[in-house]
């Protein structure tokens, strides 16, 4: 059957999209991704750990000189902090002060290999660079003053039509300091940033990959890596898709489906469930159903960090419970199609119970409604899993790219775009992989479309 | 009866009354309908379309919906002695498909497009019958070669859509003789079908009926049907039964005036009528089972209607030997006194 599918018109006409098949592409790498995370490619420790200074950018952004300022001044401090630990253990007899040394890594960036006495030059070098680099700053701003406070003079004076050759010379002269400041700011930069390279080596090899991978899209407020989050995310957007959109339209079909079989009150009763909900917007009903799991007694089974696996119940439940609606409807209607028509008649005539006609004769007879509603729902509740967190009732505990958009909003006022595109750039690309597919298939599906 | 190859029936049809719950209250779609039908012979229910030939046999199968349904307090189906009208839910399941078969008039719908043709039959087999899988499936494969389906061991491994319509007709025979039914319903078995495919069914059912000594009950609105392969007939109008008799006895002397009507208006071929005149028909409508004529239902396109058919509504009575019509003046009186003697 499925060699037959293969085969088939319709996939031929498929295959022969292009764009369809670089988004089936993509989504079969998010796909693979979703199973490589779940089988521990990235840790949940992973996103949370420090990786590097805070709102670090990407790859693609050059660092100007007041973050490089701050960025160095992060690492200096961290590596002085460890370093003064390390001294005090030196000091101390029978110390160790490697092992203080080998407490410090960045995830894959641990401190160079030799002894606390090896590393201790290029450290004192470092700090010594950093003082200067100080005081260079410190005299820069003295001359601007100074450099601030002749141009008044010099306005002052012209407005009252006055000689100022003399201090214009001054002005040159002030000027003429502080750009010979600038390359030696630059030089002990460099020499500052060199011992820090010496003393916090980039890794090398395999880890040094990891470590690039981490920081390529750079870090958020808390110095955690932002592409490892995004990654992360990929995951936790397909268990609620998947799950959600798989017991929504379980739900949705047997209900739909027993309610137009049956008729009678059992019909009466699943339409007025459906009615009911479906008259309330469905955001609001979602924060309804999540709130209600935020109740003491149900948030702290819920939330419990010793089984992370239930964390993400409240939401799939959530949704399951508004999703099917929908699925609901639809196959109510079908199933009222196909139940007057003669196999089902056929299949009472031989016998078969009812039950199993509903199961065995009508549900596969909707199957191609259960695969169009299933790939609306998995898209769906990605989406509405996004909003709700954005909104603090979604995911917790665990990183999402709802969560990533909320933390890194106030993070955009500085222009820090790197948190929130990273997240939206994720959910955007797989939501449009996904409905372009969907759009091909059904082009390519469709026996009216020639 | 007359006519009937075997004397002892298998199923016994008493007082049959169907009623439907409608929006405009109860309507009466079989009212008081008796007849017998008898071990390895055919009888042919005809009529014009809404007369009640569906409900009827539908009602036998007990596949009107339950709720929406109310059959007469003297409603007897007998049934292996048994009354199968009163019969629940549970009990109806095991006969029917094991005893009493029904095929429908739509082969294109009448199979499961999502599954194997093998599957659908191997799954009636299931639920009837103790066989193993292998059996199931010899089984299934000879079936489909009883119903003369070329290739058969292929052809369980394909879905109904891949198979013409006569194809699926005779699938959907095999799977209603699968378990070897004492009684099979054929309901308008032959209608979407071209003519040359209805005759091979036709003598298709009437081959196995002879192999496999099932009783036939053929609904259908064409005499020439009833005429190829019926050997009694039972007529009926607006719900009611109106005139029985063996194939022989309704079209060369038929009782009812309805019964002649419907036969004057079959064109014959080569007969001096048909080119001199218009081909006859039955003038008006059949009545609306809302708002039926007061005495015979027949009346107002009945030719020879008399003030008694106005009055009163006709009892069903042996005017001649084991020929119950239900009319007032019936016609070919003759034939009482030549059978009686």
């Amino acid at each position: 059957m499925i060699v037959k599918l293969i085969k088939s018109r319709g996939m031929r006409r498929f295959s022969r999209n292009r764009l369809a098949m670089f988004s089936l592409a993509v989504i079969i790498v998010y796909f693979l991704t979703a199973i490589a995370v779940m089988l521990g490619a990235v840790s949940r420790d992973d996103t949370k750990e420090r990786v590097g200074p805070n709102r670090l950018p990407g790859f693609l952004e050059p660092i100007g000189a007041e973050k490089r300022y701050d960025f160095d001044k992060w690492w200096v401090s961290e590596l002085t902090n460890v370093f003064e630990r390390a001294a005090r253990e030196n000091a101390r007899a029978g110390g160790d002060p490697r092992a203080v040394l080998d407490e410090f890594a960045l995830a894959e960036r641990t401190i160079a290999d030799g002894s606390y006495e090896d590393l201790k030059p290029a450290f004192d070098a470092m700090t010594e660079a950093w003082h200067e680099l100080d005081d260079v700053f410190a005299e820069q701003l003295d001359l601007d003053d100074e450099a601030f406070a002749i141009r008044d003079e010099i306005k002052e004076l012209q407005a009252e039509g006055e000689d100022v050759a003399d201090l214009q010379a001054e002005l040159e002269e002030v000027e003429a300091l502080l750009a010979e400041l600038a390359p030696r700011a630059e030089a002990l930069y460099q020499q500052v940033e060199a011992n820090i390279e010496k003393l916090l080596p980039m890794p090398s090899g395999f880890a040094g990959l990891v470590y690039s991978l981490r920081t390529m899209l750079g870090t958020d407020s808390k110095g955690a890596s932002i592409a490892a989050q995004a990654v992360y995310s990929i995951k936790i957007a397909f268990q609620v898709g998947f799950v959600t959109a798989l017991v929504a339209v379980l739900i949705g079909t047997i209900s739909g489906a027993a309610a137009a079989y049956f008729g009678g009150w059992v019909d009466h009763a699943v339409l007025w469930v459906v009615s009911t909900l479906s008259s309330i917007p469905y955001l609001v009903l979602l924060a309804v159903f999540v709130y209600a799991f935020q109740a003491p007694a149900l948030a702290e089974w819920f939330n419990n960090p010793e089984r992370p696996a239930l964390a993400l119940v409240p939401l799939y439940a959530a949704f399951g419970l508004t999703f099917w609606i929908g699925t609901c409807r639809v196959v109510r209607g079908e199933v009222l199609k196909i139940k007057e028509l003669e196999y089902v008649q056929a299949a009472t005539a031989l016998g078969f119970g009812r039950f199993y006609i509903l199961l065995r004769h009508i549900i596969p007879n909707t199957a191609h409604l259960m695969f169009i509603n299933f790939s609306l729902l998995f898209i769906g509740a990605i989406k509405s899993e996004v909003i709700l967190t954005f909104l603090g009732l979604g995911v917790k505990g665990q990183p999402s790219w709802g969560i990533m958009i909320s933390h890194g909003a106030d993070g955009v006022t500085n222009f820090f775009f790197w948190e929130v595109g990273a997240a939206t750039v994720f959910m955007f690309v797989l939501v449009l992989a996904f409905n372009i597919v969907s759009d091909a298939l059904q082009d390519a599906f469709d026996p009216k479309h020639v | 009866m007359t006519n009937a190859p075997d004397a002892k029936p298998v199923l016994q049809v008493r007082h049959l009354t169907t009623s439907f719950r409608t929006d405009d209250g109860i309507v009466t779609a079989v009212d008081d309908v008796s007849f017998d039908v008898f071990a390895g012979e055919t009888l042919g229910v005809v009529g014009e379309s809404g007369c009640g030939k569906t409900v009827t046999s539908k009602s036998i199968m007990r596949l009107l919906p339950e709720h929406l349904t109310i059959y007469g307090e003297q409603s007897e189906v007998i049934f292996e002695g048994k009354n199968i009208i009163r019969a629940n839910e549970r009990e109806m399941r095991k006969i029917r498909g094991d005893k009493i078969a029904m095929i429908f008039q739509e082969p294109m719908t009448s199979l499961n497009p999502v599954f194997t043709v093998g599957w659908q039959l191997d799954e009636a087999l299931k639920y009837h019958t103790n066989l193993s899988r292998k059996q199931r499936r010899e089984k299934a494969i000879e079936m489909l070669r009883l119903v003369e389906i070329p290739n058969p061991e292929r052809r369980i491994h394909e879905y109904p859509h891949q198979l013409s319509g006569g194809m699926r007709q005779r699938v959907m025979i095999a799977m209603a003789l699968c378990c070897e039914p004492d009684i099979l319903i054929a309901d308008e078995p032959t209608t979407a079908l071209d003519v040359t495919i209805q005759a091979q069914i036709l003598d298709l059912m009437n081959g196995l009926k002879e192999k496999l000594h099932t009783a036939i009950m053929l609904i259908t609105h064409d005499l020439g049907v009833v005429a190829q392969v019926c050997d009694r007939v039972m007529v009926m109008y607006a719900g009611r039964a109106i005139e029985f008799g063996s194939v022989r006895e309704i079209f060369h002397e038929p009782q009812h005036p309805y019964t002649n009507a419907l036969l004057e208006s079959i064109p014959k071929r080569g007969s001096r009528r048909s080119r001199s005149r218009r081909l006859p028909t039955i003038p008006g409508i059949v009545p609306s089972l809302r708002n039926l004529p007061k005495g015979c239902r027949f009346n107002d396109r009945c030719p020879a209607c008399q003030q008694r058919c106005i009055d009163e509504e006709p009892e069903l009575i042996n005017h001649s030997l084991d020929r119950p019509v239900r009319c007032h003046f019936p016609l070919n009186q003759k034939t009482q006194t030549e059978s009686a003697h």
